[in-house]
This record gives C-alpha cells, sequence and structure tokens, in this order.
C-alpha cells in the first residue's frame, strides 16, 4: 500500500485493523480511536480517496491501495484548505475528533465541491464531536467551499 | 494597542496543531521498554470476593504480573472521602470495580491473560434504586455505615404553610432525570514511568492534577514530590475526569515493576469505569399569588450516588442551593438526599447539581404561568433573584447579577414584546405539515461559579517575563496548572497575560501542565478557571511588572523577572458551609446567569421533537474570545440537547444496557437544532478578571427545560422524566403509561 504518498511494505495480522497498523506501527498517531466500533468517526482517513472508518477496516484490505491520514493533507509545511478552514472557523475544541472530521470533509469536497447545505450535514453525520454543537464545524466546511470556489488551495 | 488582547476573537494557541493530527492525548505517548496494562473489573455489581486466583494468568507467556489489592500499599482512594479501593479486596459495589490488573510484554498477551484470572465471588442481594435504598431493611452498599444514606442537606426558610395560605394557585409536580455519561471522545488513557528524578510520573489526562497526584501518593504511600503528573492534550473532560480513572493503577504497576506502563480503556470501559451525572427525583410543590408572585416552596430531592461517594455531597450542596431556581421566595422547605446504590458512580458533570434542578423549577414555573393565565416570560420576570435580593439560602446576592438581562435579551430576540401591561409571547406561526405542532418554550437558569461551601478556592499562576536591555518586555512564560481540556483556557489565559503585560499575545506562552513545574490553579470545573486562573495570572502580571519597574529604577540590569502569585475566591465573598438548623449559608463566589428559549416541532404520530431554533441568551461578563465562548454556549447547547432528547445511560439490575457509542446515544449535527442564536449580555462581573467571569456550564443548563416547556406549548403534555425520547412524547400525548418492564417511578419519600 502507499501511505500519505510513500510505499509501505508490512505485514499484517488477519485480526489487525487499519487504525493499528498506522498508529503502532507506522506512528500515525493522528488517527485517533473512539469508539472501535465505527461509530464516531474520529477515525477516518482516507482509502482510495473514500473516507472510511479504520478502526472497523482490516488492515490486509489495505493491500495495493493508497491511504491518506490527517498527517498527509499537511504539504511542506501548508495547511490543506479544510485544515486552513477549521483554524479560521474554530473548528476545533478538545480535537480528538477534530483529523477524523478533517478527512471526512476532504473526502466529501474531493467528490463534491459545491455540496448544499444537506449535503454537508450528511457527510457529517457520521461523526461524534461532544465539545463544539457542529456549529462551527458546519462553518469551517462552509469556508473550505468559498475559499476552493475562488480557486485557492485545491490539491 | 495590544494584538489579542481581551475582546478579541484570536485563534486558539493549539489549534493548528489540533487540526493536523500532531496534538498528542495519553494514548499517543509511548516510551522503550513499555508495558501494556489491562483491567480485570468487577464480575458483578454486588458481591463478596472469596478468592483471586491468578496463577493461569501468570502462566501466559509475556505476563509479568497481576496485581492486585494485596499489592497496594494503601487501598484506597476517593476524591473527597478515601472509600474507594484501588483494587477490590472483599467486595464489589459496582461493575465499574477493579478487580486486578495484568501486566504484560504486549497488549495481546494482556488481554488473553485477563479472562484467565480466576475470581471466586458470592453473589450480594443489589440495591438498585435509591429511594428502595432509603428504606431501613435495605441492603447496604458499606456495611460499615448504619444506611445507605449518604447525606441530607436541607434549607428551612419562613414558614412554608404560611406561605401556602398566601397563596392563590398551588401547582405541584415530579420529575425524574436520567445517568448521563459525559462521552468525551478521548477514552481514559495513561502511561506511567519513573523519571529521571525517580518519580512516579503518569502521563494522563486530568482536570485537577495535583489532586491526583494526593491520590496517587496516598495509595502508593510515597511523598507528594516522589509522584508527579503530566497533563498532554487531553480529549473532553465535562467532569467525567475530575475522578480517578487510570492514574493509581498505571502508577502502581510502574513502580512495582520498574518499567513504563500503559494502560488504554476502549469505550466500553470508559462507560463502564467512570461515573456519571447523578439521578435525580424531584418532587415540587409551589405556591404563588395570582399576580404570579411567589408566596412558598416545597421541594425534596433524591439523588442516586451510586457506589461510592466520589463528588455526589457538592453535588447535593450544590443542587440544594439551586432547586428552587433563580427565584426570590419568601418561604421554602427543601430536603435533598444523596443514597448509595449499586448503580454506577455518579460524579461531575457540566453543571455539578446545577443542571438537573432547572428540569424541575422551569416546568414549576411554566405550570404557574399556565394556573394564571400569564405570560411565562412575565411570570420569570415577577420572580427572579435582582442584585441584592436574598436567596432561599438567607445570602444576600451580589450587586451586580444578569438574570432579568439575559431574560429579556432572549425573549426579544424570540419576538417577545414589552407592553404596558407586561410581557407578551409572539404569536402562533404556520406549521410545515398537519401532523406537526409546533411551540415555543422559556427557561431561566442560573450556576455558581468557583467552589462553594466554605472550600478555600484558590489557583495560583508564575509569570516570567524575558526583559530586553532597555527594560521591554520581549516576551512571557505563564505556568499555571489550569488544564486545556477544550475549553480554551490556556488561550485565554495567555490574552489575559498580553493585556495585562501590554504584549501582543503571540509573545505570551502557557506552560504545559505538569506538577513537577506548574503550581496548583484547582481543577477544570465550576465554570471557575477565567474567574479564578485568570484573576491569578492577572495579579502575577501586575507584580510582575512592579518587579521590572524595581528593576529598571535600580537599573539592576536584570533580563528575567518571575512572580508568583495566587487568587483566593474569598476575598471576593467568603463562603460558608449550610447552617445545622436552617440551612442558610453563604453559598457562591460568583454566579453566572443564561436564559434559553426553544422553537420546537413536534411530530404527533411518531413523537419526535426537532428544535427549529435556539435562542441562548448568556451572560459571561466582558468576553475575553468571542469565538471561543460562542464555542462554549453550541457545545452546552448539544450536551443540554442530548439531555433533553436522548441522552440516557441505561442499567438494569446493576448491569449496563448502554456500554458503547452505539447504544448510548449523543446528538450528532442532524440532531442539533437547525439555527442556534447566541447572545451574549456582557453584564461585567466586577470580580472577574476584566470583567469576564465563566460560562462552561450555564449554557447546557436551560437548554432541557426549555425544549420541555417548548413540547407542552406545542401539545399540551407535560414530559416530566428525561430524556423527552418519541416513545415517551407519543405515550403522553396518548395518555398511554410506560411499559411495565420499565421501573415505575414514585414520588419522593
Amino acid at each position: 500500500m502507499t501511505v500519505n504518498g510513500r510505499p509501505v511494505s508490512i505485514e499484517v495480522e488477519p485480526d489487525e485493523f487499519l487504525a493499528d497498523v498506522l498508529r503502532d506501527r507506522l506512528g500515525l498517531i493522528g488517527t485517533k480511536i473512539g469508539c472501535r466500533e465505527g461509530e464516531c468517526g474520529a477515525c477516518t482517513v482516507l482509502v482510495d480517496g473514500d473516507a472510511i472508518l479504520s478502526c472497523i477496516y482490516p488492515a490486509l484490505k489495505a493491500e495495493g491501495r493508497s491511504i491518506v491520514t490527517i498527517e498527509g493533507l499537511t504539504r511542506e509545511g501548508e495547511l490543506d484548505v479544510v485544515q486552513q478552514a477549521f483554524v479560521d472557523a474554530a473548528a476545533a475544541q478538545c480535537g480528538y475528533c477534530t483529523p477524523g472530521f478533517v478527512m471526512v470533509v476532504r473526502a466529501l469536497l474531493d467528490r463534491n465541491p459545491h455540496p448544499t447545505e444537506a449535503e454537508i450535514e450528511e457527510a457529517l453525520a457520521g461523526n461524534l464531536c461532544r465539545c463544539t454543537g457542529y456549529y462551527q464545524i458546519k462553518e469551517a466546511v462552509q469556508l473550505a467551499v468559498e475559499r476552493l470556489g475562488a480557486g485557492g488551495g485545491a490539491p | 494597542m495590544t494584538a489579542g488582547a481581551v475582546g478579541e476573537s484570536v485563534r486558539r494557541v493549539d489549534i493548528e496543531a489540533k487540526v493536523q493530527g500532531r496534538r498528542r492525548y495519553p494514548q499517543d505517548f509511548s516510551l522503550p521498554g513499555m508495558l501494556h496494562a489491562v483491567v480485570v473489573w468487577a464480575g458483578y455489581p454486588h458481591a463478596r470476593i472469596r478468592r483471586i486466583d491468578p496463577s493461569e494468568a501468570l502462566a501466559v507467556p509475556g505476563v509479568l504480573a497481576v496485581l492486585t489489592h494485596e499489592d497496594v500499599p494503601v487501598n484506597e482512594y476517593g476524591i473527597n472521602i478515601y472509600d474507594q479501593p484501588v483494587l477490590a479486596s472483599d467486595k464489589v459495589r459496582w461493575l465499574g470495580d477493579r478487580v486486578a490488573v495484568v501486566v504484560a510484554e504486549t497488549l495481546r498477551a494482556a488481554e488473553r491473560a485477563r479472562d484467565l484470572v480466576r475470581v471466586d465471588y458470592e453473589e450480594l442481594p443489589i440495591v438498585d434504586d435509591p429511594l428502595e435504598a432509603m428504606r431501613p431493611e435495605a441492603t447496604l452498599v458499606h456495611e460499615d455505615r448504619r444506611s445507605n444514606l449518604l447525606k441530607h442537606i436541607y434549607v428551612r426558610r419562613g414558614n412554608v404553610e404560611e406561605g401556602f395560605a398566601a397563596a392563590d394557585v398551588i401547582v405541584e409536580g415530579t420529575y425524574h432525570t436520567p445517568f448521563v455519561e459525559h462521552a468525551y471522545l478521548q477514552p481514559e488513557a495513561g502511561l506511567a514511568y519513573i523519571d529521571d528524578e525517580g518519580r512516579v510520573t503518569v502521563i494522563c489526562a486530568a482536570q485537577w492534577p495535583h489532586d491526583d497526584l494526593r491520590q496517587i501518593a496516598h495509595a502508593l504511600a510515597l511523598p507528594l514530590e516522589q509522584v508527579r503528573e503530566v497533563v498532554p492534550a487531553v480529549g473532553g473532560a465535562f467532569g467525567g475526569r475530575e475522578d480517578i480513572s487510570v492514574q493509581i493503577l498505571v502508577a502502581l504497576a510502574a513502580w512495582r515493576l520498574r518499567r513504563p506502563v500503559k494502560m488504554v480503556w476502549s469505550r466500553e470501559e470508559s462507560i463502564r469505569g467512570h461515573g456519571k451525572r447523578h439521578p435525580f427525583h424531584m418532587r415540587h410543590r409551589w405556591g404563588a399569588t395570582k399576580e404570579g408572585r411567589l408566596t412558598a416552596v416545597e421541594i425534596e430531592a433524591v439523588l442516586d450516588a451510586g457506589a461510592y461517594a466520589s463528588t455526589s455531597v457538592p453535588v447535593l450542596e450544590n443542587a440544594v442551593s439551586f432547586l428552587a431556581g433563580p427565584y426570590a421566595v419568601p418561604h421554602a422547605r427543601i430536603d435533598g438526599y444523596a443514597v448509595y446504590t449499586n448503580n454506577a458512580v455518579t460524579m461531575a458533570m457540566r453543571g455539578f447539581g446545577a443542571t438537573q434542578p432547572p428540569v424541575g423549577y422551569e416546568l414549576q414555573m411554566d405550570r404557574l404561568a399556565e394556573a394564571l393565565g400569564m405570560d411565562p416570560v412575565e411570570i420569570r420576570m415577577r420572580n427572579l433573584l435582582e442584585p441584592g435580593s436574598i436567596a432561599v439560602t438567607g445570602n444576600r446576592m451580589p450587586a451586580v447579577t444578569s438574570a432579568r438581562e439575559t431574560l429579556r435579551a432572549a425573549a426579544l430576540a424570540a419576538g417577545w414584546r414589552e407592553e404596558p401591561q407586561g410581557w407578551r409571547r409572539p404569536g402562533a406561526s404556520i406549521l410545515r405539515a398537519s401532523h406537526l405542532r409546533r411551540g415555543i418554550g422559556v427557561a431561566c437558569a442560573y450556576k455558581n461559579v468557583g467552589y462553594s461551601f466554605g472550600f478555600d478556592d484558590r489557583s495560583t499562576a508564575i509569570v516570567e517575563l524575558a526583559l530586553a536591555s532597555d527594560g521591554s518586555i520581549q516576551s512571557a512564560l505563564v505556568r499555571c496548572a489550569a488544564v486545556e481540556v477544550g475549553q480554551g483556557v490556556t488561550t485565554v489565559l495567555a490574552q489575559l497575560a498580553a493585556q495585562t503585560l501590554g504584549l501582543e499575545v503571540s509573545r505570551v506562552r502557557v506552560a504545559l501542565t505538569d506538577t513537577a513545574a506548574t503550581p496548583s490553579a484547582g481543577s477544570s470545573s465550576a465554570s471557575r478557571h477565567v474567574f479564578m486562573s485568570g484573576n491569578a495570572v492577572v495579579k502575577a502580571c501586575r507584580q510582575a511588572l512592579e518587579k521590572r519597574d524595581a528593576a529598571l529604577r535600580e537599573e539592576s540590569g536584570a533580563t528575567r523577572i518571575v512572580a508568583e502569585a495566587t487568587f483566593r475566591g474569598h476575598d471576593v465573598r467568603r463562603t460558608t458551609a449550610y447552617d445545622i438548623v436552617d440551612g442558610h449559608c453563604e453559598p457562591h463566589i460568583s454566579y453566572s446567569f443564561g436564559t434559553q428559549i426553544a422553537i420546537v416541532e413536534v411530530d404527533i404520530e411518531t413523537g419526535a421533537v426537532q428544535v427549529d431554533r435556539l435562542i441562548a441568551a448568556t451572560n459571561a461578563g466582558t468576553p475575553v474570545n468571542p469565538r471561543l465562548c460562542l464555542g462554549q454556549v453550541a457545545g452546552g447547547v448539544h450536551m443540554g440537547v442530548g439531555y433533553a432528547l436522548m441522552e440516557e445511560f441505561i442499567q438494569q439490575k446493576g448491569q449496563v444496557r448502554t456500554a458503547r457509542l452505539s447504544e448510548y446515544h449523543i446528538p450528532t449535527v442532524a440532531d442539533m437544532p437547525r439555527e442556534l442564536e447566541s447572545i451574549f449580555t456582557e453584564v461585567p462581573d466586577p470580580d472577574g478578571p476584566y470583567g469576564a467571569t465563566g460560562l462552561g456550564e450555564t449554557p447546557t443548563l436551560p437548554t432541557a427545560p426549555a425544549i420541555l416547556n417548548a413540547i407542552h406549548d406545542a401539545t399540551g403534555a407535560w414530559i416530566t422524566e428525561l430524556p423527552a425520547t418519541p416513545e415517551r412524547v407519543w405515550r403522553a400525548l396518548r395518555g398511554v403509561p410506560a411499559q411495565p418492564a420499565a421501573p415505575a417511578r414514585r414520588p419522593c419519600p
């Protein structure tokens, strides 16, 4: 598989999940584990461009695929447009759910750069946040959409 | 002009790292040679332990130890009293009791061995209902106590019989609130090791690290200087990290085995292993004149304290002071009881005994308004505590309060009009469909800021200035153990320091909480850090400036100035304990007020409730960082909506029925009010730093009663038991009682 653009070759056990491989073997601790049942979304990463829940995604399935984690969004110290929007909208408090939200929004905007409010809500509805009430996260998404529309920061 | 000073929505100091996944939480730390530890949890909610046999577990390759009560030097801990065993010895009293800790080279080995620790139990009858638990013949949770009653607190003011005799109308109600789970996204985790100075060091999430230290040192029989706690990023707290979770267990294992030991709880362990918000059974009887003025209140509340005391006594103390609401009432009889059961331990959670009372007092207010044909805003306006009013506890309210301002602001935003005859509600709006009913509901609430009832609340800060040769300040370092749990306190303290020092906020750094380097600031709770630690930081900065000026006068050539200051809550208002005769006291240092108005749509076919619009008027004094303040309101409303409509931690016969996030539901983005309008009334707190005060808890309090009052307005049904799930609403609309399987709610004793 490739992880954040780099080829990675490791042996995994059949019962290992992608989140653990990323965190414990590759040191990519930005991917968070909150429930281990695919309920909270904190572990979201991109697999071939799709947002998936890495805490319930068997690591074996990742063979030959392209994985992008939160660490892979920052390029040469420059924040991704979604990350920057989260900063500007103050869309993180404790921050534990934040990487998962950022990845979900990144996947949404890659697929659909002009989402409606309902489409934004639908994309965010699989991720839990206990701090923000989601309003500032929604503002961050709108901000990212505007900036992408203005031609800025598209990867 | 100081960039980033008070009143500016400066960027959080930690946010760039957080959006990149670079901030480390306790589970993100590892050390070479690290061992893994797992808990063997109680097998029953109430049982005697006959024997613990670790032999099979110890035979698993890679297992180094199975620690039991015999390995704990002083086998007790507890935030208020030492009534919890670190590892259970004779008895388990709830499912969250820890019986043993398995330590192994790998997590796999530890988990495998956990299932092989044989514990021989003798099951005991359980007591899972606080009202049953109060009966004299009830099974005792703690056999060394004569009863399960942990504490009874009461207030007697005036003469309630006289008050009721003077009433034109009397309304009664019983209310029940559930156990609530904190559900912070980051489960408990800790890494302990022996540092280079020989201290047992624990990296973990905490709210009051110095108090953890006291409990770790006590259990390990070590001097305080030999333990240390480092708090990295914390993934939410909400009161749930005020009690010890993994701290003593990893410290014990590291101390015994002299190697780093890590423990990470799963979500199920988190939900099982930490306490919950107290359920309240409340019974109210209120009288008022036909002009809508309160004449008397009689209130009883029974709190389920769960298996151990935790902070149940101070939660009860708080609750009793708030049960009559932010209203002036001449005659009051209020009784509160906290009772041990074999249910989950109950503890601090956003509001600390101020969250449950509004579910009673604000429904009582609307019942009175209905009985008198009076507008709900008008009746509240006629009874609110004013500056200098006498509260039920006999104390005089401060010279500045903001209850009226928040009610007024919320009412105006919702379309109320102030007319010569009084406040008048807006007209009905158009319905979207025939099966929907729309309603509007008001609720006021208030909360203490800082620790109450005689506790000597204090926070200490150290400020270090780096000076240029001309004496100008280059940068400042603030050392203060006010834990950043997500609320933004680090940013706010930096702003307060910047304001005081006349420095750009980017030149102020706030040190990470490390008990070895930062003095105690008290807990990240009671909405207190802006007020307490903010005042401490401002005081330390002012002292540092004085020292700098003296150094300049003396031409000492100093390049570094250090000042330490402690702020004491009692310098603002000296609080006192409840009087043993009448319960009169000076309960709180300071107060925060809020009013919310909810506009809901009830689907009368399904019972589903959607909050269409929520107006939240909050007084945070002068908001230091309006954007962060908005985040506190929005997050508070999130918990209030969950409390109102969906959240309930369920135990049956002591067994947890909501052990996962797929079973314990917190609001998703789709469950939130479609529109949130937040208003800050900005009545400055004369005692707060630059007029600011705390607001971490107040925005949670009015949400649920505002929604319940709106449901009543929409449908005529009173929902008196939270949460107002579609089933409960549906049943209430049809007068169908709850299923027989659900335990019947009885009135209070």
